[in-house]
């Protein structure tokens, strides 16, 4: 334990000084203790002096000196625990875990009871899930400290992470038996009771925990808690009339939980349509204010008797002026027969409401009229469901309707704006969200939708600009909403950026909004310590397995997603020096055009190396702000991570590494979402990894086995196989041979391409896939090809917004070989089928002239078939 | 729609909403804090597909032992789900009339758009004797 080098006892009290000034952070007089014995050339070289003076070093943020003083230390004196424990603490502090707990391990080499260097050893295990490695350190903390409650908490805890529940529970009732002695039955007690319960149920013997949670009813003092899952262990256990008895106290406790009425439906065992209905319709009187049992009914109710129940439900509404009735409704929308007696109804309203001020004929004698606002609300849902239908037109109809009515209701301009960005044209869609926003400036909720719209329609500076109206002044806007992890503007600056070419920019977001996630996994160190003492097992336990899944959430998936599809685009288009970041559209340029352009872009090339300057600038200023300002607790102290440079991001030197990056997570945590695989063979395909381009289809193809991009995938890897199979290890090849059996099934790709299309012909974006395939097997297919995919009759389900933009896009960008004569062609027969979309919208005025002509083309495309596709293909 | 009690994972979804909604803000780490401190406390409304549309961030203030009081840090609903009819009911109504609130004190002009800030409170109290004397009777009896 002593220092090989120990000090005389005046030094030595120096030291002991230099320790408490670091405890209470007085970093200033533990340098000047430090100075003290290092003044004095006997002790210049003290090790455990020099470690401490670059610990406090470090707490300064002087991080350079700190690593020096310390590892200068640690040379002098490789013997001392504190010579490590302080270079671990070093690492620890740049968020350098796995080298901490190496330098943990070699302290306790030389002091392996030290209980300090023990707990800090087990928060480093915990956060790394070092599950076994936490479990032994814990199991020596019980060992040294088993007159501490949390040393067996924890130890317990551990085995319980490992999924060893039977030593998990051993541990935890030994505990217990002593505690009980006393009676101090406290909420923490309370916490730890229902830790336990939660043990046992994991476990899976359920009769157990119920007969845990029974005896000890009264010293659990979370009383919904304890009924939640007394109610969950009687079904499980099927004692189905005590299930019932507690879901209906636990009903009227928070009659606006559906969990309630779910779980007592099983616990009646309801199973008739009828039967359920009827439960919920008795509970209305029973509960008259709460929401579930007149909504419920509704999702199970049927022809004659949803139209009645669903009559009563709108006219309620309607009557009272309930702005989301139509969101509550939507769930009911996925049933065709249901939307059809919705909409039958509300047309029936409007018209009895215009005419006599009643929701139908039968009562025009009978009763007062609705008031006023009736018709507003009608006109209003109305809106919303047609704009759900995707029928702009009527949609644009009644909105209007509406808003001529009562011209203030802020809803109605949000939702013209939101059918006018269903409907493809995201400018106008901005114009009426800002209008929305421009009626109540105090509400973030309206101020943030118009911030959205605006990036929806690439206007990045004017949604910063709004955003700014409820930031904090001082700082701009992009920067405290960064601060505050708003990832949801984030995200959709990327895409924004990314649709404007800003490719450096579009990762600058994305690389921020993985910054958060790595925050939010550091977020939880300081919790291992904290919940132990507060006792709040269960909630620690489901902030360690949320944590474990925190990239599974769809914020990172969309910025993930982004972020790859930029790497890809600057594997294939690396920028070139000269003009970084511009443009897509170049080619299409006439000379005066491009040479204008070139001029505007050597001007904001000057603008942009003018910003960097400045903000170089401001970044040194804010450091030195930081350093002086720094209180410097070490665990506070967030290492300086390396500024985000948009030109630097864009000019990547390894995109297909970056991008795997972001790929990872999701391949262990969205393995379910199809892009996620089609990502990944992208990403393989360009670096050539047959086997990881193989694992990829096959991921792919279990999760969705008819989608379009998948099959152009399959396409491609037949393709390269039969390039590359000379030339392939025998062992690869052999593995190969056995694991394309079932995907390639001994067929080349002409014969792929047509068995796949003849099965999926009757989607436009599948059909677009082949013909891409078909063009690229053989550019004599062209014809044939684009005939197929701009022919946009009925045959297609899919016909919508969206895979029609894909189909055009496909067309711009040569995929289907030169077709400019077709582009605007199959321009005006989009515009047709979407009038408001502006991908479609034709060049200005020329706008109404060449209709007839484009249904001719229509009819002609109709001639293809799969058929002819196949002949064709055989020539 | 659906009420209960908020879980771990509820708290980034609360933290969105609140950037939706409200102008005042907090990292992630300050949810965690909340929702590992009082677990029963916070709760969430959210639509058919687990969507958090409503949420209340509450905490317990318990440094002094006689004064031991809830308090909501943060309370918001998206307004696509606000049920508020045209007539635009204030929070101010719905604390003092329908919870029973009341005001304690008034802080002028606290909010960054010059709004004043409410300090209101309800006593508790009668609920917790209710509860002991019901417990007192001692039974098990459902609370139909």
């Amino acid at each position: 334990m002593p220092s090989s080098n120990p000090l005389p006892p005046k030094e030595n009290a120096l030291f002991k000084r230099i320790l408490k000034s670091y405890e209470q952070k007085q970093y200033k007089n533990g340098l000047k203790f430090a100075k003290q014995i290092l003044s004095n050339p006997k002790f210049s070289e003290h090790g455990e002096t020099l470690a401490m003076k670059g610990l406090t070093l470090n707490c300064l943020g002087r991080k350079e000196e700190a690593y020096e003083y310390v590892r200068r230390g640690l040379r002098n004196d490789l013997k001392s625990h504190v010579c490590w424990h302080v270079y671990g603490l070093l690492q620890r502090s740049d968020k350098k875990y796995d080298e901490a707990i190496k330098c943990y391990r070699n302290a306790l080499k030389w002091d392996k009871d030290n209980i300090q260097i023990l707990r800090d050893l087990s928060l480093l295990q915990i956060q790394m899930r070092d599950l076994e490695g936490y479990r032994d350190t814990r199991y020596q903390l019980l060992m040294l400290r088993p007159a501490q409650r949390v040393s067996w908490i924890g130890y317990a805890m551990s085995f319980h992470l490992l999924g060893d529940y039977k030593n998990a529970l051993n541990i935890l009732n030994t505990f217990l038996d002593q505690q009980q002695k006393g009676s101090n039955f406290d909420y923490e007690h309370s916490e730890l009771l229902l830790y336990q319960n939660m043990v046992i149920q994991e476990s899976g013997d359920f009769q157990q925990a119920l007969t845990h949670l029974k005896v000890y009813n009264d010293q659990i003092v979370d009383k919904l808690t304890y009924k939640e899952l007394l109610g969950d262990l009687c079904l499980k256990l099927k004692q189905f009339d005590k299930a019932e008895k507690v879901y209906k106290e636990l009903m009227k406790r928070n009659p606006e939980n559906t969990l309630y009425y779910i779980k007592l439906i099983e616990a009646k065992r309801l199973t008739e349509t009828d039967e359920i209905i009827m439960f919920y319709l008795d509970l209305v009187e029973k509960y008259p204010k709460a929401m579930p049992p007149k909504r419920l009914p509704l999702n199970y109710a049927q022809g004659d008797q949803f139209r009645n129940l669903v009559d009563k439900y709108l006219r309620r509404g309607l009557t009272k002026g309930v702005p989301p009735l139509f969101v509550d409704l939507r769930s009911l929308y996925v049933d065709p027969l249901k939307v059809e007696i919705i909409e039958k109804l509300l047309l029936q309203y409007v018209d009895c409401l215009q005419s006599y001020g009643k929701y139908s004929d039968t009562e025009t004698n009978n009763g007062p009229k609705e008031p006023a606002s009736t018709l507003l609300w009608t006109y209003y849902y109305l809106a919303q469901h047609y704009d759900h239908l995707s029928k702009a037109e009527e949609a644009l109809k009644y909105i209007d309707l509406a808003i001529n009515h009562t011209p203030t209701l802020i809803e109605l301009f949000v939702a013209k704006g939101r059918i006018f960005k269903h409907a493809g044209d995201p400018l106008e869609a901005c114009k009426w969200l800002d209008e929305a926003q421009a009626l109540d400036t105090a509400d973030r909720y309206i101020n943030s939708k118009c911030a959205k719209y605006m990036l929806r329609a690439n206007k990045i500076k004017e949604a910063e600009e709004i955003c700014s109206k409820f930031t904090r002044e001082g700082v701009s806007a992009m920067e405290n909403l960064n601060e505050m992890q708003c990832m949801w503007f984030q995200t959709e600056c990327a895409l924004a950026y990314q649709r404007l070419g800003k490719y450096g920019e579009s990762l600058k977001k994305c690389h921020e909004i993985d910054r958060h996630f790595t925050e939010i996994i550091e977020d939880q160190f300081d919790f291992h310590t904290y919940c132990m003492r507060k006792m709040t097992l269960r909630s620690y336990m489901g902030l360690l397995r949320l944590e474990d899944v925190l990239r599974g959430h769809p914020f990172y998936f969309k910025a993930a997603r982004c972020a790859i599809e930029v790497y890809l685009h600057l594997f294939d288009k690396p920028l070139k020096d000269e003009n970084a970041e511009q443009d897509i559209d170049i080619e299409n340029l006439a000379p005066s055009e491009l040479k204008k352009l070139r001029n505007k872009q050597r001007k904001a090339r000057r603008k942009a190396e003018q910003e960097i300057a400045q903000a170089a600038q401001a970044q040194v200023k804010k450091d030195q702000y930081h350093k002086s300002k720094q209180q410097g607790d070490v665990e506070a102290d967030t290492p300086q991570l390396d500024e985000l440079i948009p030109e630097k991001l864009a000019k990547v030197s390894d995109p297909l590494e970056q991008a795997i990056k972001f790929l990872q997570p999701l391949q262990s945590l969205a393995k379910n979402r199809i892009e996620t695989h089609l990502m990944a063979f992208e990403i393989y395909y360009r670096k050539e990894k047959v086997l990881l381009m193989l694992q990829s289809l096959k991921r792919g193809y279990s999760v969705s086995e008819n989608n379009p991009k998948l099959h152009s995938c399959l396409i491609q890897f037949s393709d390269f196989l039969k390039r590359v199979r000379d030339s392939l290890d025998e062992t690869v090849k052999e593995v190969l041979e056995k694991e394309t059996e079932t995907l390639l099934r001994k067929k080349n790709s002409t014969e792929l391409n047509s068995e796949y299309l003849s099965k999926q012909g009757d989607s436009i974006e599948a059909t677009l896939e082949c013909c891409k395939v078909l063009y690229q097997l053989n550019p004599n297919n062209q014809e044939c090809a684009l005939k197929l995919v701009t022919s946009l009759d009925n045959k297609f389900k899919d016909v919508n917004i969206q895979t029609c933009a894909n189909v055009l896009k496909a067309l711009k960008s040569g995929a289907l070989g030169d077709c400019d004569s077709l582009i605007e062609d199959f321009k005006l027969r989009c515009h047709k089928l979407f009038p408001y979309c502006t991908d479609f919208r034709p060049a200005a005025a020329a706008a109404s002239l060449n209709l007839s002509n484009s249904c001719d083309a229509n009819n002609h495309a109709k001639s293809t078939s799969a058929t002819e596709l196949q002949n064709s293909n055989s020539n | 729609m659906n009420i209960r009690c908020a879980k771990p994972d509820d708290l980034m979804n609360m933290q969105h909403c609140n950037l939706l909604c409200l102008p005042e803000n907090y990292q992630m780490k300050y949810y965690f804090y909340h929702g590992l401190s009082w677990p029963q406390l916070s709760y969430v409304a959210e639509d058919e597909k687990g969507n958090i549309v409503g949420y209340v961030l509450a905490k317990m203030e318990e440094d002094n032992e006689d004064l031991k009081h809830g308090h909501i840090t943060s309370l918001a609903v998206k307004r696509s789900y606000r049920r508020l009819g045209i007539l635009n009911i204030l929070p101010l109504n719905l604390y003092k009339n329908a919870l029973k609130f009341e005001t304690v004190e008034i802080e002028p002009k606290y909010y960054a758009d010059g709004e004043d800030a409410y300090s209101m409170r309800r006593d508790l109290s009668e609920f917790a004797k209710k509860i002991k004397k019901r417990d007192g009777k001692k039974d098990d009896k459902p609370e139909e």
